[in-house]
C-alpha cells in the first residue's frame, strides 16, 4: 500500500480502531468475527422491511436438580413464559410442540429439533435444592439459528422466592433479546376496591407486576388514594381521608409503620417522591387554590415551589431530579407544565384539544405520560418532554392514572368501564400496540409501579 | 312444439354460456394476485442470452459467426467493427519537438526535464572546440602530399577542412503520453451496423461489455426469501435508524458457506439485537433460490438490513 493510500484511508481506520477498542473494553465484542477494516467489502444489496414480530421462544420446564424440584422447575418456566408473553415482544411456543426433552442443561441442545418448531431462542434451566436448604437456579439462553449461548447465569435464593428468581431470569432474557432493560422484577402498589358501589372499601394493596403475591397494606377503614413508591421500594406515600382533612402519609412496607408528612393547615394531596427518595413533593390547599410544596423528609423543612391563584397539582420529577412536570389550570383548563425543580417559571407543554392531567415523567426521561379528557372520553397518552410527539395509547369511557414500568417501555393505568362494574388495571406498551389486563383479586385503581427490586 | 323446445334449449345454452363466461372472467385468478414487488422493468431475454450479451471478455474467442447488426437495412457489411475507423481525425505523430522554454518557474522539486538532454547534443558539436582530427585528413590530399614533396605542404585549407559536421539527428523520442493520441478512442461500433437481421451479440471485448450487475434482480428474490424469517426486534417508537450489513457466502445450492459475518460493530444494545435478528433470519431461511446464471454475483455479497422508509 502506498503512502498515498494510507493517508486516504486513515480517518476511516482510526474510527474503526477506536470503535473496536471501545467495544472490546465493554466486553461486547466477545470474539464476534468482524471483517477487517481494509478488506474490500462485497456488493451490498438492500433488504428493506422486516415488520416487527414477536420472537418465537421455547421455554421448556426447568430441569429438576433433585427429584423434589420438578414442581418449582415447572413453575419458574411458567412465570417466565407468562412474563415474556405479556410483554408482547415474545411468542412463547406451546410446550406440547417440543420435540427434544431437555434433561441436561450442561450439554448443548439439539438445535435442529428446536429449529423445526420454528423457535429462534431457547431457554434451558435447572432448579436444585442445595444441602443448606437454599435453591439454586441456573439458566442458559440459546440462539437456535447460530447455535450460540447468548447468556447463562445462576442464582441462589430461599425456596419461597422462586417467583422472584423467575422474574429476574425473565429480565435477563428480555434484556439480551430486546436490547432494553427488563421490568419484570418489580412490584405494583394499587388501591384494591371491594364491595358494592355505594359502600366501596378501598385498601392499599401490593403485588408483583404480574399480579401474583397480593398483600393488603391497610384495612380499609379509611379512604386511600394515589399511592406512590419511593425509589428504595421500601416506602409508599399516599393520601388518606382520615377524621379531618385528607393528608399525605408515609408508609413503610416492611414494618407497617405510617406517619403524616408535615403538619399543614388544610388538605395535602397528590404526593410523590423525589428521585433520590429524600423529599416528597405534594399539593397543599390554600383556599380555593392549591400550590406545590416540597418537603425534605429528614429536616422536615418545606419549600414552596409555585404561588398562583390556580390549582397546581400532580407533580412528578424528571429522573435526574432537575425538572418536574405538573398539572395546572392557570390557563383556564387543566394543562401540563414543566418547571425547574427548584421553582421558577413554568412552561406549558400540552396544547391539544381537551384537558390534560396526572402527568408522570418516564424513568428513562424521554416521555411524559398523561390522562387526557375531551369529547366525553378519557385517554392515556404520552408526549415528549417538550410537548411534541403526542401519542394516544388507549381511549375510552374512563382511563386514568398512568404509571411507568421501570424501563419506561410499558405503562400501567386503570380503566373503569362504567355501569355497575368497577375499575381494573391494564398495561400498554408505549407504542400502544400491546394492551394487557393485569389480574387482580377485586376491582383495582390508582396503580403505581415500583423501580426494579434488584 | 318442436320450435318451442329448441327456443328454450337455445335460451338455456345461451344463458349457460353467458353465466359460465361471466364466471370465467370474474372468478379468474384474483386470489393468486401477488402483492406488487419493487422490481426493475426487464425485457424478456433468457438468462443465457443476457449473460452472453453482458459478458465482455478481452481474451474470448470470436465465435460469433454472424456479423453485428444494429439496424435492419440494406446490408452494408462491416467485416470487423474493431479497428475499423472511418472518421479518424488526423493524429499528429511528430517527433518530439524540442521543449519550449518554460517561462513558469516551477518549484525546486521539479525533476530535471528529459527534453533538456535532447538539447545537449545540439550544443556539443561546436566546430571551434573540436580539433580537426589528423586521421580525418583527406587520404587523397595525403597522396598528393607524398607525390609532391617539394612544395611546402600547403595547409590543407580546403581539403583538410573537416567536413561540416552533420547536424546531430534529433532522436525520435518516444513519448509515452502521446500513445493515447495515436489511438482512436471512439467506440468502434459507433456506426450502426446494418444487416438483414438484428444481432446485438456484438464482438467480445467491446466497451459495451461491462461488469455484470444484476443485483436488482436476484437481490429482490433474496429479500423476499429472507424476509419470511426476519423477526425485527421491537425498538420502541423512536426512530433509531438501525442498519445491519452482513457479509454472506453462498454455495451454488443456495445454502450458506460459513457463518454470516456482520460488517459493523453495533454501537447500542438495540443495534446488536437488530443485527442478530438479521443473522438469525439469514440462517433460518436458507437455502436461497437464486438464478444460477448470476451465481458469480451472489456467491458473496452483503445484504443491508434496514427498516422500510
Amino acid at each position: 500500500m502506498t503512502d498515498n493510500d494510507q493517508s486516504r484511508e486513515m480517518p476511516f481506520r482510526l474510527n474503526r480502531r477506536q470503535l473496536v477498542s471501545g467495544m472490546v473494553s465493554l466486553g461486547v465484542l466477545a470474539g464476534a468475527p468482524v471483517r477487517s477494516a481494509f478488506a474490500q467489502g462485497p456488493k451490498q444489496v438492500p433488504v428493506q422491511g422486516g415488520d416487527f414480530a414477536p420472537l418465537p421462544i421455547a421455554i421448556p420446564n426447568f430441569v429438576a436438580g433433585t427429584p423434589g424440584d420438578a414442581e418449582v422447575g415447572a413453575g419458574v418456566s411458567q412465570v417466565i413464559t407468562n412474563n415474556l408473553k405479556r410483554s408482547g415482544l415474545f411468542a412463547p411456543i406451546d410446550q406440547a410442540a417440543y420435540i427434544e426433552r431437555i434433561s441436561n442443561i450442561d450439554a448443548a441442545p439439539q438445535f435442529q429439533s428446536w429449529k423445526s418448531i420454528n423457535a429462534q431462542a431457547l431457554v434451558t434451566g435447572r432448579m436444585t435444592r442445595q444441602p443448606d436448604g437454599r435453591l439454586k437456579a441456573e439458566f442458559r439462553l440459546w440462539d437456535v439459528n447460530t447455535t450460540q449461548q447468548l447468556t447463562g447465569l445462576q442464582y441462589f435464593t430461599s425456596p419461597e422466592y422462586w417467583r422472584r428468581i423467575a422474574h429476574i431470569i425473565s429480565d435477563q432474557i428480555y434484556e439480551r433479546l430486546t436490547g432494553e432493560k427488563g421490568y419484570f422484577d418489580s412490584r405494583v402498589v394499587f388501591v384494591d376496591e371491594t364491595g358494592p358501589k355505594e359502600r366501596r372499601v378501598k385498601r392499599l394493596a401490593l403485588m408483583d407486576q404480574d399480579g401474583a403475591n397480593v398483600r393488603y397494606l391497610t384495612k380499609g377503614a379509611d379512604l386511600v388514594l394515589t399511592p406512590r413508591f419511593s425509589p428504595s421500594t421500601q416506602e409508599i406515600t399516599y393520601m388518606e381521608f382520615g377524621q379531618g382533612d385528607p393528608r399525605v402519609y408515609l408508609f413503610n412496607i416492611e414494618t407497617g409503620q405510617r406517619e403524616i408528612v408535615g403538619n399543614f393547615p388544610g388538605m395535602s394531596f397528590s404526593p410523590r417522591f423525589s428521585p433520590d427518595g429524600q423529599r416528597v413533593i405534594m399539593s397543599l390547599q390554600q383556599g380555593g387554590n392549591s400550590n406545590l410544596f416540597v418537603m425534605d423528609l429528614r429536616s422536615k423543612s418545606t419549600t414552596r415551589l409555585t404561588d398562583t391563584p390556580a390549582i397546581d397539582t400532580s407533580p412528578s420529577y424528571a429522573p435526574d431530579g432537575t425538572q418536574l412536570c405538573f398539572e395546572s389550570d392557570r390557563g383556564g383548563k387543566p394543562q401540563i407544565y414543566v418547571m425547574p425543580a427548584t421553582g421558577g417559571p413554568a412552561q406549558r407543554i400540552s396544547f391539544g384539544d381537551g384537558s390534560y392531567s396526572t402527568p408522570v415523567w418516564s424513568p428513562r426521561g424521554d416521555y411524559i405520560a398523561f390522562t387526557k379528557q375531551g369529547g366525553g372520553q378519557f385517554a392515556i397518552g404520552i408526549m415528549k418532554t417538550d410537548g411534541s410527539g403526542e401519542r394516544i395509547l388507549t381511549s375510552g369511557y374512563h382511563n386514568e392514572g398512568p404509571t411507568f414500568a421501570p424501563n419506561g417501555r410499558v405503562l400501567m393505568f386503570f380503566r373503569d368501564p362504567g355501569g355497575n362494574g368497577g375499575p381494573s388495571l391494564f398495561t400498554v406498551d408505549i407504542s400502544g400496540r400491546n394492551e394487557q389486563r393485569v389480574p387482580t383479586p377485586g376491582f383495582a385503581s390508582d396503580p403505581a409501579w415500583s423501580p426494579l427490586l434488584s | 312444439m318442436k320450435v318451442k323446445v329448441d327456443k328454450t334449449l337455445a335460451a338455456s345454452i345461451a344463458l349457460h354460456v353467458l353465466v359460465l363466461g361471466w364466471g370465467l372472467v370474474s372468478f379468474s385468478s384474483r386470489a393468486f394476485e401477488m402483492a406488487p414487488e419493487d422490481s426493475v422493468a426487464v425485457d424478456v431475454v433468457s438468462d443465457e442470452q443476457l449473460a452472453h450479451v453482458m459478458a465482455g471478455s478481452k481474451t474470448g474467442k470470436k465465435e460469433n459467426p454472424k456479423p453485428l447488426v444494429d439496424k435492419v437495412a440494406e446490408a452494408k457489411p462491416v467485416d470487423d467493427a474493431v479497428g475499423k475507423v472511418t472518421e479518424k481525425a488526423p493524429v499528429i505523430t511528430d517527433t518530439a519537438p524540442p521543449p519550449e522554454p518554460k517561462v513558469e518557474e516551477k518549484p525546486v522539486e521539479k525533476k530535471p526535464d528529459p527534453p533538456k538532454v535532447v538539447e545537449k547534443p545540439k550544443e556539443e558539436p561546436k566546430p571551434i572546440e573540436k580539433k580537426p582530427d589528423p586521421p580525418k585528413v583527406d587520404p587523397i590530399a595525403e597522396a598528393i602530399k607524398k607525390e609532391e614533396k617539394k612544395p611546402p605542404p600547403k595547409p590543407p585549407v580546403q581539403a583538410a577542412k573537416p567536413p561540416e559536421q552533420p547536424k546531430p539527428k534529433t532522436e525520435r523520442t518516444f513519448d509515452q503520453s502521446k500513445i493515447a493520441a495515436l489511438l482512436d478512442k471512439r467506440d468502434p461500433s459507433r456506426q450502426a451496423m446494418t444487416g438483414e437481421t438484428l444481432n446485438s451479440n456484438a464482438a467480445l471485448g467491446l466497451s459495451k461489455g461491462k461488469a455484470a450487475d444484476n443485483s436488482a434482480t436476484w437481490g429482490a428474490l433474496f429479500k423476499r426469501q429472507v424476509d419470511r424469517c426476519w423477526k425485527v426486534p421491537y425498538g420502541g417508537i423512536e426512530t433509531q435508524n438501525p442498519r445491519a450489513i452482513i457479509d454472506i457466502k453462498l454455495k451454488r445450492d443456495g445454502t450458506l458457506e460459513g457463518s454470516p459475518i456482520p460488517e459493523e460493530i453495533p454501537a447500542t444494545p438495540y443495534l446488536r439485537v437488530y443485527q442478530e435478528s438479521a443473522i438469525r433470519a439469514i440462517i433460518e431461511c436458507q437455502p436461497y433460490n437464486l438464478p444460477q446464471v448470476y451465481y458469480d454475483e451472489w456467491k458473496y455479497f452483503a445484504p443491508v438490513f434496514k427498516p422500510e422508509t
